[in-house]
């Protein structure tokens, strides 16, 4: 990577804000000074400081959602020249070589907007309930250790454990639709997140017991079979998870499942 | 009963324990987070988390030794009570750990594999990759979310915490703000666990989350709740220098080998890799044969720190070192750090497996916080004891309640009754330095052992005589209308004139950070300090008449930003005041003009008041019954100076 | 999860699973066995098994062709059978794949990686397909000739001259003529690649193929089997589209001198 930038240097974002649920989505376009190291974040963060497009218009800071800004939390996933993925790790020189390029930032168009670049994701947290996407524990009371693992399982749930709940997956896959309203989210597509967490809590010898339960929501509607295997999930996964490896285990596991419960009823 | 409730405030570790903990104890729990709570900031702990374990205990290793090596680390600063408790439940912490499904690195053979990290000479630190932190969070919030989906608690996420609600000394509510809608209202409870982290932003950049500014620890401050050393601010020796955030580079690099250096000459600008041995200052294995790049956080800064400000020998004359992972092979980089040699190789570009790193101190962990108490357990020598020699026998076994009473309704809770705080955001376990790997235990264990404090506060004192359901509702109205008013004055401010450098609280929130890590990081002087108190002044001074630029009734960010500049303010006023006062040099708080330990002055905690005149600190003694201070060396030898050869 | 369930929500898992294997079989394997048979304008000569030595290459493709066709169409309960299946079959899987396929944004421009652009040709040749496979039949089964260029009829006994009129548009090559056997080209063309990549994502659905390395080797086997398919696929369009329908003519009357005569065009 060149690390030859010319003083001064300046970048556009061109933005795609919009005030709220409802209202109409607009374009404005700042012009923000960068330095070697400068990410979509620190820009962003400039523009916060000093709302003024490039018109010279006095506008409202852009909104968005970002926590750690070291892509584990998940948060600062926007949709960056048509795109999506972590803004933090998204390093200005490695989008734009020029002085004064254009930038677009958007919001994940699979979620509903809050406001300007910030969604709401709440469906994703929502489906993991579905699953039950955890280890049925007794409680929290001293019961000695867990089962024992073997090295090549835990590194297997390891990967899959690492999902940031990001929504990069789900806003890739062109089986995954926006369901602003919360009463379709049992029957809409479930998405690559979801067969992910579903084959992590499955492959772990306590939650195994819950793998049936977790199967009989996935070969519902919106589950496993809706999957169409394009296959984006796993190209745009930030932490690259074997998404499609999951989907293929929960289909055999569906598979299976489909069998035993069709024979012992 | 079944109406009683508590909150927990802040969905990070150690609120996620105690969520935990209390919804399995038969109470509804509200959660309030700023985020969702899966991404809160303990996602972004790396190395690991600390325990004594089988391996190192047959090695001569015990949670005594862990309880000794803390209150050593620490500096002698920490109440040493506590401090045992949590060891001594270290080990089955993990096993909890273990049970809910956290993907422990594992040994050939199945059990949990084991890491080296700061301050210990035995390998005590289980991990889960390079990202342990994300994974016991995730572990708890898969725990939660079950008893969320089966109604006994409650997320309110996107929600920021504004008040306490206190009610004759007794904090029966709070005040949130739905940062979406923008709404506030009250919400009571018969206690509230404040589970909100550390405050990193008061210094601009650091190692933190953009969401661990503070305000929530600042705003019950301001209600009355005292804080306790807050100048003991941990600066890691070892971060990622960048634009928007100085990111975390792990303990662990250092633990599995990585070795910190710089150039003997000054200004040797060749690529690192054609640097012979001979011409490397690998200045913290010289300057502690013992430790090596191990020593603790604090002196491996210091010693970072004076080798590129003070002797000028940093790479390329700037202020950073090397950290070199390169003579390790790569898959076993890859298996043991990955994810954050991964971190490095995306912001920075240069793969760390081939190329040394380039690193530098930032601010990164608060052990100071909100003041708490905590009723002792049963172990009272007479005398303390010396230092424990490592590996030796261990005087006491590790049964519970020999530190703590378990169940004491006063564990962590504050001056204020029925107002807890757990985790980071209290001050009761690391003393003036944290050791590495310590922080994800005392949030845990914080969460679950005083979970039960919690609770039995509940059922058993004052709120089973006077719940918070059936009190008048005067109080939460008066609450609820004064941060009303508050959030009014400030979008009023945004029909006036545009704001300029003077009045925007993004220049005046940028300038207090570089304040306080120019005069409040590694090394402190009285000059320094009270010109960083004028400063603060002049900030206060214009944060008065700050202007907003964004008057939104939805959604608006600007106006959460501009609340917390205030409530950073209110810390950095008591951060800089306890350095200030702090006439002594002890862990993590470092004054040139007075560079020894003072124990007959300073053994004691800082205790920072909020009156409406501004902040008052007083010194009060600690709880030094169980260990009697030593030196704090880690076996130090003469510093050589870089002989260039 | 009760009130205003559909019957596409009720039998999800077993509808969506009959759609993929309704899909291998029968449609595949008709699919493979046909152009198999069509394709024989080209290795038919060896079909014949010595039968007829005086035929050229040509002759011989057409005759055994021809020969083929007959025999399936005597086949008379059997066939009903067969054919009743397949519609069956292709009416079921063409519905519920429209269905399934309406739920599906394509994005390749903004993600344009090898599996999405699969996932968007899929559905197209789909859609394109079952354009293709209604115009076939209807032209050559159920005698639609109308939408025939130069009206050629269907008639078993005469299937090689009247296949490789119904391409060219009459006797010669006419622009019509072009027209549907570009269709035809692409119609088959876009068929086979369906079957290849049903059969490649099926293998991930049933769980057969997991693993990254699976996948891929299993993707080359689809796509081996897909270049045979689409060999032999276009070896019949080119194949009736080259030949001279008299010549063919010539062959059948020769092979069927009791059937009934040519139908004439009108």
């Amino acid at each position: 990577m060149e690390k030859t930038a010319a003083a001064n240097r300046t970048v556009r974002l061109r933005i795609k804000r919009c005030d709220g649920p409802g209202k109409p989505s607009r374009w404005e376009e700042f012009r923000v000074p960068i330095e070697p190291g400068s990410n979509v974040i620190s820009c962003l963060q400039a523009v916060a400081a000093n709302p003024v497009t490039v018109e010279g218009t006095q506008t409202t800071p852009v909104v968005w959602d970002s926590g750690c800004l070291e892509e584990v939390c998940g948060a600062c996933t926007m949709v960056i020249n048509g795109k999506v993925r972590q803004s933090c790790s998204c390093l200005i020189d490695d989008y734009v070589t020029g002085n004064d390029d254009v930038i677009t930032l958007e919001p994940m168009s699979r979620f509903p907007v809050v406001r300007d670049l910030w969604v709401d994701r709440a469906r994703m947290f929502h489906n993991l309930k579905r699953i039950k996407a955890w280890v049925p524990l007794d409680g929290t009371y001293n019961l000695g250790p867990g089962p024992r693992e073997d090295a090549a399982t835990a590194e297997r749930r390891y990967v899959l454990s690492t999902c940031m709940t990001c929504g990069c997956c789900l806003e890739a896959c062109p089986q995954f639709d926006l369901e602003p309203d919360p009463a379709t989210w049992d029957t809409s597509f479930v998405g690559a997140q979801v067969f992910g967490q579903a084959q992590l809590f499955n492959d772990h010898a306590t939650s195994r017991q819950h793998a049936g339960e977790r199967l009989d929501v996935l070969m519902g509607p919106g589950g496993i079979n809706d999957c169409g295997n394009a296959q984006n999930c796993v190209q745009v996964c930030p932490k690259h998870i074997p998404l499609t490896q999951a989907i293929g285990a929960i289909g055999r596991a569906a598979t299976i499942h489909a069998f035993v419960r069709f024979f012992r009823g | 009963m079944s109406q009683q409730r508590v909150i927990v405030v802040g969905g990070g570790l150690a609120g996620l324990a105690a969520s935990a903990r209390v919804a399995e104890g038969g109470m509804s729990v509200d959660l309030f987070s700023l985020v969702p709570v899966k991404r809160s900031h303990s996602v972004c702990a790396q190395g690991g988390i600390n325990a004594c374990n089988e391996v190192a205990r047959q090695q001569g290793y015990s949670e005594y030794e862990h309880f000794d090596e803390t209150i050593y680390g620490g500096d002698f600063l920490a109440d040493q009570h506590p401090v045992l408790e949590m060891a001594n439940w270290a080990p089955r912490i993990i096993d909890l750990l273990d049970r809910m499904g956290v993907p422990f690195n594992r040994t050939s053979e199945g059990y949990r594999d084991l890491r080296l990290f700061g301050g210990s000479l035995f390998k005590r630190t289980h991990f889960a990759g390079a990202t342990t932190g994300q994974q016991l969070i995730y572990a708890l919030d898969e725990q939660v979310r079950r008893y969320e989906s089966e109604g006994k608690v409650t997320k309110y996420e996107f929600w920021e915490f504004l008040a306490p609600v206190i009610e004759n000394g007794r904090c029966v509510g709070i005040v949130a703000q739905d940062m979406r809608t923008m709404q506030i209202r009250a919400f009571r409870a018969d206690a509230v666990v404040m589970a909100t982290g550390g405050c990193g932003l008061v210094f601009g950049k650091s190692t933190n989350s953009i969401i661990c500014n503070g305000a929530a620890a600042a705003r019950c401050f301001r209600h009355g709740a005292w804080y306790a050393n807050p100048e003991m601010i941990q600066v890691h020796p070892t971060a990622i220098p960048g634009a928007d955030k100085l990111r975390l580079m792990s303990e662990s690099a250092r633990g599995e080998g990585g070795r910190v250096w710089v150039p003997r000459a000054k200004g040797d600008t060749r690529d690192p890799k054609n640097i012979p041995e001979a011409e490397r200052w690998y200045f913290l294995e010289e300057k502690y044969p013992k430790y090596g790049n191990i020593v603790p956080r604090d002196i491996a800064t210091r010693e970072i720190f004076d080798v590129c400000v003070n002797m000028g020998l940093g790479v390329n004359g700037e202020k950073q070192v090397y950290l070199d992972l390169t003579h390790k092979p790569r898959d076993y980089l890859d298996r043991k750090l990955g994810g954050i040699l991964e971190i490095y190789e995306k912001f920075v570009g240069d793969d760390p497996r081939d190329t040394p790193m380039r690193i530098f101190p930032a601010v990164h962990y608060s052990m100071g916080g909100l003041w708490t108490t905590h009723t002792k357990g049963s172990y009272t020598p007479a005398q303390p004891r010396a230092k424990h020699v490592s590996g030796a026998t261990a005087p006491l076994d590790s049964r519970p309640g020999q530190g703590l009473a378990p169940g004491a309704t006063n564990n962590m809770m504050t001056n204020i009754r029925g107002l807890y705080a757990f985790g980071e955001v209290n001050f009761a376990y690391h003393g003036a330095n944290r050791l590495g790997a310590n922080a994800l235990l005392s949030c845990i264990f914080d969460g679950l052992f005083c979970g039960v404090s919690v609770l039995n506060y509940v059922k058993d004192e004052e709120p089973a005589k006077a719940p918070a359901a059936d009190m008048p509702a005067g109080a939460f109205d008066a609450s609820v209308d004064r941060e009303q008013q508050a959030m009014k004055r400030l979008l009023a401010t945004v029909s006036g004139a545009k704001p300029d450098t003077l009045t925007n609280p993004y220049a005046i929130g940028k300038e207090l950070g570089d304040e306080m890590t120019a005069a409040c990081t590694v090394v402190r002087t009285k000059a320094r300090l009270e010109q960083c108190r004028v400063k603060l002044a002049e900030l206060k001074d214009r944060y008065a008449k700050a202007r907003l630029p964004d008057n939104a009734g939805w959604g608006n960010q600007s106006l959460g930003y501009a609340r917390m500049v205030g409530d950073m303010l209110a810390l950095a006023d008591a951060i800089s005041l306890g350095a200030l006062e702090r006439r002594e040099s002890r862990g993590a708080h470092y004054r040139s003009d007075y560079t020894e330990r003072d124990d007959a002055n300073f053994m004691k905690t800082s205790l920072a008041k909020h009156a409406n005149a501004g902040v008052t600190l007083e010194f009060v003694p600690i709880d030094d019954t169980l260990i009697a201070p030593t030196a704090r060396t880690y076996g130090k030898t003469d510093a050589k100076a870089p002989a260039a050869s | 999860m009760s009130q205003q369930t559909t019957f596409l929500d009720r039998h999800h898992f077993l509808l969506r699973r009959l759609h993929s294997l309704s899909g291998i079989v029968p449609i595949g394997l008709f699919l493979i066995a046909h152009l198999t048979t069509n394709s024989s304008i080209l290795w038919g000569k060896l079909g014949l098994r010595g039968e007829h030595p005086e035929f050229s290459w040509s002759q011989g493709g057409a005759a055994y062709f021809a020969k083929e066709v007959v025999w399936i169409n005597e086949q008379v309960p059997h066939l009903f059978l067969i054919e009743l299946t397949l519609w069956l079959s292709i009416g079921f899987h063409a519905v519920l794949g429209t269905i399934y396929a309406l739920t599906g944004r394509m994005n390749t421009s903004a993600y344009p990686y090898g599996a999405n652009k699969r996932y968007r040709l899929q559905r197209a040749s789909g859609y394109i397909g079952i354009l293709f496979i209604f115009y076939h039949v209807a032209t050559l089964r159920w005698g639609w000739t109308f939408l025939i260029p130069g009206g050629t009829a269907w008639s078993h006994n005469f299937a090689s001259s009247t296949l490789a009129a119904a391409l060219r548009g009459g006797e010669e090559f006419t622009a019509m003529g072009m027209v549907v056997s570009a269709f035809y080209f692409i119609g088959v063309s876009l068929l086979v690649f369906h079957f290849a990549n049903g059969l490649w994502t099926a293998a991930i659905t049933w769980g057969l193929t997991v693993s990254r390395a699976a996948q891929q080797r299993w993707g080359y086997v689809c796509a081996g089997l897909g270049a045979g398919l689409m060999a032999m696929a276009w070896a019949s369009v080119i194949g009736f589209a080259m030949h001279s329908p008299a010549a063919a003519r010539e062959v059948e009357t020769k092979m069927h001198p009791d059937a009934a005569a040519m139908p004439q065009t009108p």
